[in-house]
């Protein structure tokens, strides 16, 4: 059975198809790739899986429940968990904080979590520092393990390597495919194709807010279309 | 618990204390000075609460202490009731007023939801205006006389403390750091699965109930009230100036805020009593520009202080 199901999925912005008709199903515990040129649909089509934006057509299925208008804290709860392609950690709160606000249940056993959490991305240390405080890269995992404190059954990536130098990218990959080994699946954009082909065991290709290809990285990469829509003719 | 925080607590205790014993000793002026320093810690913390915590502004929170001032004024005019039992009906009255306004209002993004809340202020002033039957219009409502001042002056502070207590209790919780996410990234914390309106709800129906008790105790306390005298902008203004001079979204910023500016206004007021507007529209550009976090956000930034201080 699918843990997600996109099926048709159209929005358009005025008179710009930005995803026009995509489907595609996801398996659990597999690491699928979203690629596509700039502008391709790739960020618009998260956040019509994850409720930001509400589908002119189709439909979105998590788990066989339809999660198409439902409210994105709601599509959230069910859970799918996401980071964003611009950092998006709350620059007030700490770092624990950070991790804390999406915790229910016993406030103790979440400090503990979330301290667990930072020090698997060895941020331990800057648990009490505000996270606007943070370097880039730091932010970016405070980003990655807040996904991870919801305990996601499906996680979204936008884009997780930009931006991460080689060690902190091997460490985060290396995390990736952990999930991947929990059960969890992860859908992930990214423009670094090694990191794509590396990780990924089916790739979907977008171009101009279609679906042009789906399958291994392997192949994918000699597809003639991809590359079309990648260099030109 | 540390040493200073010990001590701080001793300061408090000593100061509750002071400030209990001070209505036997204090002159009338001075107790009702220190009544009027309860009432703008009430709503500057009130104020605190949504638009400190969530980054909502409210441009007429005043709203709130105009409809607990005519209810509690209503009950006890026409319908006889005590003033303690028309106070508490001030600030649920105030309450319902938050939720049918907020459930429309606070789906609109920040500034929008500003505007929106100006505008409630204006019609709620026109409201009461309109039906003379039950408010008196234009020409006011009078109270039965009664000097309640000193009772009143008990149930203001202690409304103080309920306030400055239930943002101490917010700002440490959970919910409260939920309420900050809604300030920091509203689309990033639906994305976690905070439901950011019921939030904002929560927040903004807890913060109408302090200006609506205020609203009903200081409708008794000056035994006259009007359309004008409890629906002015000006009261949403100071208490918006109060929190950011004090430090908004901490726990002491709107106390601070408060108390400080009442006695700055006190003084200017008395001795200058025309530039006293100018002084305040002078207080709130100097605060915007230099220093936006206010005293203590300033503080809390430079040397790390937990926003509980």
């Amino acid at each position: 059975m699918a843990v997600l199901a996109v099926d048709g999925v159209k929005k358009s912005f005025g008179g710009v198809a930005a995803v026009n008709g995509v489907s595609f199903a996801l398996e659990a515990g597999r690491i699928y790739g979203l690629i596509g040129p700039n502008g391709s649909g790739k960020t618009t089509l998260f956040n019509c899986i994850t409720g930001l934006e509400r589908i002119d057509a189709g439909h979105v299925r998590f788990k066989d429940e339809r999660i198409d208008g439902l409210k994105p804290s709601q599509v959230a709860r069910r859970g799918i968990g996401r980071t964003f392609q611009m950092i998006r950690v709350f620059p007030e709160l700490t770092a624990l904080e950070n991790l804390l606000v999406v915790t229910r249940g016993a406030r103790a056993d979440a400090e503990r979590r979330g301290r667990e959490m930072l020090q698997f991305v060895k941020l331990e240390g800057l648990a009490g520092e505000y996270a606007g405080n943070l370097s880039y890269g730091q932010q970016k995992l405070v980003e990655f393990v807040r996904v991870l404190m919801t305990d996601p059954a499906l996680i979204l990536l936008d884009e997780p390597a930009a931006g991460v130098n080689r060690t902190l990218l091997n460490d985060l990959l290396a995390a990736v495919a952990r999930l991947r080994d929990e059960g969890r699946t992860i859908l992930l954009v990214e423009h670094d194709m090694k990191v794509v082909m590396g990780l990924c065991e089916t790739v979907f290709v977008l171009d101009h807010g279609e679906k042009i290809a789906e399958g291994p990285p392997g192949l994918i990469q000699a597809d003639e279309r991809v590359i079309e829509a990648y260099f030109g003719r | 618990m540390t040493p200073a925080r010990g001590l701080l607590l001793a300061a408090l205790v000593v100061l509750v204390t002071a400030l209990a014993l001070y209505p036997m000793v204090g002159t009338g002026y001075g107790v009702r000075a220190t009544l009027q320093v309860f009432m703008w810690i009430a709503l500057a913390g009130s104020w605190n609460l949504i638009s400190g915590l969530t980054g909502y502004v409210s441009f007429g929170h005043v709203a709130f202490f105009g409809a607990g001032a005519y209810t509690g004024a209503i009950l006890v005019a026409s319908a006889g009731w005590p003033w303690p039992a028309a106070a508490a009906a001030g600030g649920a009255a105030a309450c319902v007023l938050a939720l049918l306004i907020g459930y429309p209002c606070l789906r609109l993004k920040g500034p929008y939801f500003a505007i929106a809340m100006l505008g409630l202020n204006e019609v709620l002033r026109a409201l009461v205006s309109y039906f003379e039957g039950l408010t008196g219009g234009g020409n006011g409502l009078s109270l039965p006389t009664l000097d309640a001042t000193r009772s009143i002056y008990y149930v203001m502070g202690g409304l103080a403390m309920a306030v400055t207590a239930l943002t101490y209790a917010i700002i440490t919780s959970r919910f409260g750091l939920r309420l900050m996410t809604i300030r920091e990234d509203e689309v990033a914390a639906e994305a976690m699965g905070i439901d950011t309106f019921r939030h904002k709800l929560a927040a903004f129906l807890l913060s109408a109930v302090g200006p609506g008790v205020a609203g009903a105790l200081t409708a008794r306390d000056q035994g006259y009230i009007e359309p004008l005298s409890v629906f002015p902008l000006a009261v949403t203004v100071t208490m918006i100036v109060m929190v950011l001079f004090g430090g908004k979204g901490t726990v002491w910023g709107p106390v601070l805020g408060a108390v400080a500016l009442f006695v700055i206004q006190e003084i200017v007021w008395a001795r200058y009593p025309y530039v006293h507007p100018l002084l305040f529209g002078a207080i709130i550009v100097a605060v915007v520009l230099l220093m936006p976090r206010g005293i203590l956000g300033l503080l809390q930034l430079r040397y790390r202080l937990p926003r509980t201080i």
